[in-house]
């Protein structure tokens, strides 16, 4: 009845083993379920070759083969069975037809061409079926409507317009080959269908119904009623991968790819073993373009990461897929390029001739990355194994920079830049140091001739320079805007404070970064807090408080740099999916910018600048400069027993209590008690700009809160107090006067500063605030006119 | 050291070929760089212009011969044709525009002036032209008095925007190197206006035209009498300033010795330190580190020492050197005024030492200091000290100063309530 029927009869020739592949690959798509008692029928004549068949099939034949006795067989011919097949997918494509639904018609009409294929062909060969050319037409006229209702399509989204397309190409080669008979058909249809009606009797389908019955369950695929389907797993390893046949069954790997029911493993399987075979670079770049591909479609959710194992598998054959396209080079992988037909063929070039093979390494290499990345998204960062998965960071780096020669010796231009926003991506964030590692470690993992002509730096500041610049002259605004925070970033991070604020500035990105994507304004926070730290780290205070008010500030700090999903607040609901993507955005530990750190900074810049602005302005003033700082200072006065400071947040409370009572000496040793500090580089000359900024601050405030307590001050005295020199003494007591924030003056001849406070009564207070109220009132209604003709 | 602190290099990119010119020579009679270079410097200047005698003046100087290069007698002789050539031209145009009749017809309406022009005399838009061309050929001569005329001429027949504009460029500049400030300075006002009120201008080229403008306005800050205050007032325009932190930070310098030498200061001197301390990073001279050390140090002595220094700096720079003696005693007034304001009692003799001036001096001067009512102050001599009385503003003061300028401006603010409503009114009547 079979085919397997004849292959133990007629022992089948070599020549049809390729017919024979061709026909097991699609039986793969087919479910176990409705195959079941296929299964059986071949299990009885393959039962000595049970051993090739995977374990799967193994565990089913077992049990089979108890029941196998008590069950009658139906036998059908094979004919027959073709023509239920085909019947099925016409009804299917029919269906297809009204619904609209190209992904089906495209499916269906492909296993028709099989089955027809496989009909007329060989010694049972039959005449073309008549209702085979009658589908094609019909499909033809839809496929002329098609574009009409091309807006509708639109909507139904990728899918639908993928499905549409496929059948457009199958179609333009098919009607070709029938191309006399379906103008028969068209001359006059029912002629022709009459005609030929005769021969082909459509049997019912009996035998599909029974079966279905048995089974229990309804499959929508008919073709599962394909009597070979079993052959599947275990079939592949039956015939051995040559270096001939390599094609064939790449193309049978390729054929089944994304399909329902396909085992990605086992294709990984078969691919493996055909990149073992292969010999020739036109065979190894082809089943290396496969093999990728597949690999990465063993991971189908978003949220799980590649196993590492994989992962570094992939790294490799990418890395020997480069190094085959680099030394063969009339080889040339394009994205562009057509569809290369080669009549399952090895091709090798002739001299000077330069293949063009279909494919994109960059979308590789990007997948690459992505894939690292969300590995590293999901490992615990305090655990060994990050730290292992960190070490292949220089391995991608290299393959990164391979791709990118690789990309610019064949000028590529249009990918040229997403590679390089690639590199930038892994560099911008370290330290010099780092950079200059990373750069020698791939330098030493790559072969001497790659070289780029954009890229030349050597010096990892350099390095970046370059990168950027390459990037600013692109068009995409997205990458400039990328580029350019990520140059300011790595200026604030080596301590170029003014050159990163400049840039910043003068790129204006500050008006425009709400409407970016989030990454990119993640990337925007990132720079704006490194900037903060690099002011404080040169002793900027003010600069530093301004640049981190706005992302400390918010209370949002996690969630707004990426580095952990903040704890929900009351009546905050997300979905999972927010959740997910918000998941999918964070940050890999090892780019983190320490929030404590950064919380420590904060602060102490913001006790720098309320302490002596409170003493200044008097006990009642509402102004607050920070009001996280304010709100955390109110607390801590509160509590009724404080006791000696534990963490980070009580030291630099207890160090603001201290400052505003005059203490600085107090005051310096709770901040440089805290242990964060050595986080920073060059900790020690930040303890110092500390300490002085202290004494200068815890001077200016001692000056503000006792002032009205003295009628003159010694200069000398006042600088043993602060342990300042006389001179800086005089300079911050001099600048208070002149700015008019302190009323006294300097006594040249004794060293001594003379206060002229004198307090006003309580009228002259009241008078005073009433002046300034009314004033703020003005100031209100003007900013309000203002402001509603902007709306108008 | 004086070398050091030379902004020619850093200027010349923004000048004019002829602007350029006084500068060399300035530096010739400064000796600071070595004549033959200044020679060769003034050589490659000139090569491209059309001053042909000029330049063989300089190639034989240059070279110690008194042969005439075949290049430099062509290019005589080509300029002479031209000229011939362009003044025939212009002669006729000229003829025209002096007639007493065209002289009372023309108007205030250029398109109007042009139609009778084309209409009555068989004027076209290329014999205007004609007049810019021999503008600027004159002046890439040497002859910048003519062209001033001629682009005067130009100027106010054209309707060609663009050429307009650089006809404004080149009148400015022939203005300048003729000396007649005056016009100079209302070039100055027309191309500023030009540059900021234009509207769909790239950024960058604005800042360019802007940073031009600042370097060509140097020319007349220092020379006109007035300049100085309008020029304070130009440069601190939140445009120019930006285009100074920007492109220029050098002219920091002219601006802070603007500053310390203008009679109104104090409100300016805020926002110059603050800009001096802004750009401390990217530009300092002894001028600004005199005006940062004592605006944001109060570091007298230090100030002192700047100021020692200033006086070379100035003493070597072009536009500065005129006013040497006046920056040196407005930079003494501020240091004394600034000490006094913070002082209660001082030293006469750490005074006059900090002046920079003998006992005998410094008496005499505190005396005119305080003759002039710029400190309120008595000399106690027996002490030999200075006694301030500082004035204590009264809580009154305080209120009234606080509560000035409220009432005024609470009326314009009515005034504009009723102006949009009678506007918003009037908008539903026609809708």
């Amino acid at each position: 009845m079979s085919r397997f029927f004849r292959s133990v009869s007629d022992s089948e020739s070599d020549s049809e083993s390729s017919d024979n592949e061709s026909f097991i690959s699609d039986e793969e798509l087919s479910s176990d379920e409705g195959e079941q008692s296929d299964e059986e029928q071949e299990n009885q004549e393959e039962q000595p070759k049970k051993s090739r068949f995977l374990k799967g099939a193994e565990t089913d034949s077992d049990e089979e083969s108890d029941e196998e006795f008590g069950r009658k067989r139906q036998v059908k011919s094979a004919l027959d069975k073709r023509l239920d097949e085909m019947n099925s997918s016409i009804k299917a494509i029919e269906n297809g037809q009204k619904n609209n639904d190209w992904n089906l018609i495209s499916t269906e009409f492909d296993k028709l061409t099989a089955s027809v294929n496989k009909a007329t062909s060989g010694f049972d060969a039959i005449p073309i079926p008549k209702f085979y050319i009658k589908t094609i037409v019909e499909i033809e006229n839809m496929l002329q409507e098609a574009p009409k209702e091309k807006g509708g399509n639109k909507k139904k989204g990728g899918a639908a317009a993928k499905g549409l397309n496929n059948t457009k190409q199958k179609m333009r080669k098919i009607t070709k080959q029938y191309e006399q008979l379906i103008a028969e058909y068209k001359k006059d249809p029912e002629a022709f269908m009459v005609e030929k009606e005769e021969k082909p009797e459509i049997p019912t389908p009996k035998k599909a119904d029974t079966q279905k019955g048995a089974v229990g369950t309804a499959t929508v695929d008919e073709s599962e009623l394909d009597g070979f389907t079993s052959v599947g797993k275990g079939g592949k390893t039956v015939v051995p991968i040559t270096a001939d046949n390599i094609f064939v069954k790449l193309r049978e790997v390729m054929e089944s790819r994304g399909k329902k029911n396909t085992d990605r493993d086992e294709q990984i399987g078969t691919l493996e073993k055909l990149i073992e075979a292969a010999d020739t670079p036109f065979q190894k770049i082809l089943v290396l373009l496969a093999l990728i591909p597949s690999r990465f479609d063993t991971n189908l959710s978003m949220a799980e990461h590649m196993q590492t194992d994989v992962w570094k598998k992939v790294e490799a054959e990418v890395s020997l897929l480069l190094s085959i396209v680099e030394k063969e080079q009339q080889f040339v992988i394009r994205e562009d390029a057509d569809e290369l037909d080669h009549d399952d063929k090895d091709i090798v070039p002739e001299k000077g001739q330069v293949i063009n093979i279909r494919g994109s390494i960059i979308s590789l290499v990007e997948r690459l990355d992505d894939e690292f990345t969300k590995s590293l998204q999901s490992i615990d960062p305090h655990t060994t194994d990050y730290i292992d998965r960190l070490r292949d960071e220089p391995t991608l780096y290299a393959v990164l920079v391979r791709a990118q020669s690789y990309i610019e010796k064949h000028n590529m231009l249009e990918n040229l830049p997403r590679i390089i926003i690639r590199r930038l991506d892994h560099l911008y964030y370290k330290p010099e140091q780092v950079i200059q590692s990373t750069e020698t470690m791939a330098k030493s993992m790559l072969p001497d001739y790659i070289t780029s002509n954009v890229i030349t730096a050597e010096e990892p500041s350099q390095l970046i320079h370059q990168l950027c610049t390459y990037l600013y002259k692109q068009s995409a605004s997205v990458l400039r805007t990328r580029a350019m925070l990520c140059h300011i970033y790595h200026y604030a991070l080596h301590r170029h404070f003014h050159t990163a604020r400049d840039m910043l500035l003068m790129s204006h990105l500050q008006d425009s970064i709400h409407q970016a994507d989030i990454s990119t304004q993640i990337l925007y926070n990132r720079t704006v807090v490194q900037i903060g730290l690099c002011a404080f780290r040169d002793g900027l205070i003010k600069e530093a408080h301004a640049c981190l008010q706005e992302i400390q500030g918010s209370g949002r700090v996690k969630e707004l740099l990426a580095q952990g999903v903040q704890a929900q607040r009351y009546g905050q609901q997300t979905s999972p999916e927010l959740e997910q993507l918000e998941r999918q955005r964070q940050l890999p530990f090892h780019m983190h910018i320490n929030l404590e750190l950064l919380e420590c900074v904060f602060l102490t810049c913001s006790m720098l600048l309320e302490i002596p602005a409170q003493a200044q302005a008097g006990p009642n003033n509402k102004r607050t400069i920070s009001r996280p700082f304010r709100r955390l200072l109110d607390y801590n006065e509160r509590q009724a027993f404080a006791g000696p400071p534990e963490n980070t947040r009580d030291h630099i409370m207890s160090a603001a209590k201290a400052l505003a009572s005059g203490e600085w000496e107090r005051a310096r040793d709770y901040i440089l008690a805290i242990k964060i500090w050595n986080l920073m580089p060059e900790t020690q000359a930040i303890k110092d700009m500390l300490v002085s900024k202290i004494q200068e601050e815890g001077l200016r405030t001692y000056l503000f809160t006792y002032a009205s307590y003295y009628s003159t001050l010694g200069l000398a005295q006042l600088a043993t107090m602060f342990d300042l020199p006389v001179a800086r003494v005089s300079a911050i007591v001099s600048k208070l006067i002149w700015n008019e924030e302190l009323s006294a003056s300097l006594d040249q001849v004794s060293q001594s500063v003379v206060l002229h406070r004198v307090e006003p009564s309580r009228l002259q207070v009241l008078s005073l605030q009433f002046a300034e109220k009314a004033a703020n009132l003005v100031d209100q209604n003007e900013r309000l006119l203002t402001t509603g003709r902007d709306r108008q | 050291m004086a070398a050091e602190y030379d902004l020619t290099k850093d200027m010349i990119p923004f000048l004019d070929r002829h602007l350029v010119f006084p500068l060399l020579e300035f530096l010739e009679v400064k000796e600071l760089y070595a004549v033959d270079d200044l020679l060769q410097a003034k050589y490659a200047l000139f090569r491209n212009s059309n001053m042909a005698d000029f330049i063989l003046d300089l190639h034989k100087k240059i070279n110690n011969t008194d042969e005439t290069p075949k290049e430099i007698a062509d290019k005589r002789q080509q300029v002479l044709a031209k000229m011939e050539q362009l003044q025939a031209q212009v002669q006729k145009v000229m003829e025209v525009l002096e007639k007493p009749e065209v002289i009372s017809v023309l108007r205030q309406d250029k398109v109007q002036n042009l139609q009778t022009l084309k209409e009555n005399y068989n004027f076209t838009e290329e014999t205007i032209d004609i007049l810019y061309e021999f503008g600027q050929f004159e002046f890439d001569c040497g002859s910048y008095g003519g062209a001033a005329d001629m682009l005067y001429h130009f100027r106010v027949l054209s309707t060609n925007e663009e050429r307009c504009l650089s006809a404004t460029w080149g009148k400015m500049a022939a203005e300048i190197l003729t000396g007649n400030w005056d016009v100079a300075l209302e070039e100055l006002q027309k191309l500023r206006e030009t540059i900021d009120h234009k509207s769909g201008v790239a950024p960058l080229q604005q800042l360019q035209q802007r940073t031009w403008l600042i370097h060509w306005s140097l020319f007349i800050i220092f020379n006109h009498p007035k300049g100085r205050d309008s020029i304070i007032d130009m440069f601190f325009a939140p445009q120019y300033i930006n285009t100074i932190q920007t492109s220029c930070p050098w002219v920091l310098r002219y601006l802070a010795a603007a500053v310390v030498t203008s009679k109104r200061r104090k409100a300016q001197m805020k926002e110059l330190v603050k800009i001096i301390e802004q750009e401390a990073y990217e530009y300092r001279d002894p001028v600004t580190e005199f005006v940062e050390a004592l605006f944001v140090r109060f570091d007298f002595d230090d100030a002192q020492k700047k100021l020692k220094e200033c006086e070379k700096v100035l003493a070597n720079d072009f536009f500065l050197n005129a006013i040497q003696e006046d920056f040196m005693e407005s930079a003494r007034q501020f240091i004394s005024e600034t000490y006094c304001r913070i002082h209660q009692k001082i030293n006469i003799k750490d005074m006059t030492q900090t002046l920079n001036l003998n006992q005998e001096e410094g008496e005499k001067w505190i005396v005119n200091l305080i003759r002039d009512t710029r400190v309120d102050a008595k000399i106690d001599f027996e002490e030999n000290t200075v006694i301030m009385n500082t004035p204590v503003t009264s809580v009154y003061q305080q209120v009234i100063e606080r509560t000035k300028g409220l009432s005024f401006r609470s009326q314009v603010l009515s005034s504009a309530i009723k102006r949009r409503e009678t506007q918003a009114a009037s908008k539903e009547t026609t809708a």
